[in-house]
């Protein structure tokens, strides 16, 4: 019979908490994503990320890519809210279904600022290895985007 | 005598989304239909349609509001296809698909008039897979804009 200590068995318990999972990882990154957190977001991105943010034209595109368009949205809305409503984890594959909100304060995306409200529902599929997401696909809507932003028409998106 | 290895709650969803893409690439809608519940969810997250009084949204029932959109859908695209990429599913029923759909426009879709021109847009479809082996959920996201570009529609109605 073996007796375990209060020590050991926290210790247990601490371990199992710090299990990284698909699903931690890309928990981490979408929480440093809503609070604006580049730097953050991408400590748990791999130097080697495929991207395709497909709403803006971006295909196989890399980390630098993924960095400049958390940074145009961190910019752009001060004020970013990032609601996760549904993550799945699918073996390596994590998906998730959230609404991404707040009030621009710059130019997005090719729209010149007029301080609308944005609020759209995304999808995000990350692919993960250990501890890294090594490919990231997100889906919106992008004439929903335009539309919250007061942009009339596909060819004149910097237009009022 | 031969045993059958019972198939896990993955596999048996991912067979049951499968056959809805095996449906949908044929147009069969009520086939589509009769893979999912009587009360399946559906949200088709891009699909707005703004009123001078109200938006109507691809929200609600597939055997309503799913139904109807691909009814609609297949009339406006007599050659629509749907090109499937990855399927992945868990022991709890969920299901993500990637697949291309696209086709050339025969008739009017939502606010775009038909130039005859054709698309091909990226999906990420998500279905959850209840105990009976039912699709009880299907939400779908897609780059509207981007279809609308390639079928001559630039107004952001």
């Amino acid at each position: 019979m073996k007796l375990f200590t209060r020590k050991e068995q926290a210790e247990d318990q601490a371990g199992a908490a710090e299990e990284v999972t698909p699903a931690r990882t890309v928990s981490a990154f979408l929480t440093a994503f809503g609070k604006r957190d580049v730097e953050a977001a991408l400590s748990v991105v791999d130097d080697a990320v495929r991207v395709d943010i497909h709403p803006t034209g971006l295909r196989e595109g890399g980390s630098a890519d993924l960095r400049a368009f958390l940074t145009e949205t961190a910019t752009a809305f001060p004020d970013l809210l990032v609601t996760v409503k549904n993550l799945i984890e699918t073996g390596s594959v994590v998906t998730a279904e959230l609404k991404v909100e707040g009030t621009q304060a710059a130019g997005y995306l090719g729209a010149i600022n007029q301080e609308k409200h944005l609020d759209v529902d995304q999808a995000w599929r990350f692919t993960v290895s250990g501890d890294r997401v090594t490919a990231v696909d997100a889906y919106w809507c992008q004439n929903q985007l335009y539309r919250r932003l007061a942009v009339k028409r596909l060819d004149q998106i910097s237009l009022v | 005598m031969t045993t059958t290895e019972p198939r896990s709650r993955s596999r048996e969803a991912a067979d049951q989304v499968t056959a809805f893409f095996d449906a949908y690439r044929r147009h069969e809608v009520d086939a589509m239909t009769d893979l999912c519940a009587d009360n399946a969810d559906f949200f088709y997250v891009p699909f707005e349609v703004w009123g001078k009084q109200r938006v109507l949204r691809g929200d609600g029932k597939v055997k309503t509001v799913g139904k109807t959109i691909w009814v609609g859908l297949i009339a406006s695209f007599p050659d629509l296809f749907t090109d499937v990429h990855s399927v992945e599913a868990n022991d709890t029923g969920d299901v993500v698909v990637t697949c291309d759909i696209g086709g050339s426009q025969q008739l009017a879709w939502g606010a775009a008039e038909p130039r005859g021109q054709k698309f091909s847009e990226p999906h990420l479809f998500i279905f959850h897979v209840d105990g009976d082996g039912l699709i009880d959920r299907i939400s779908a996201y897609w780059d509207g804009a981007g279809i609308n570009r390639q079928l001559g529609h630039l107004e952001v109605d």
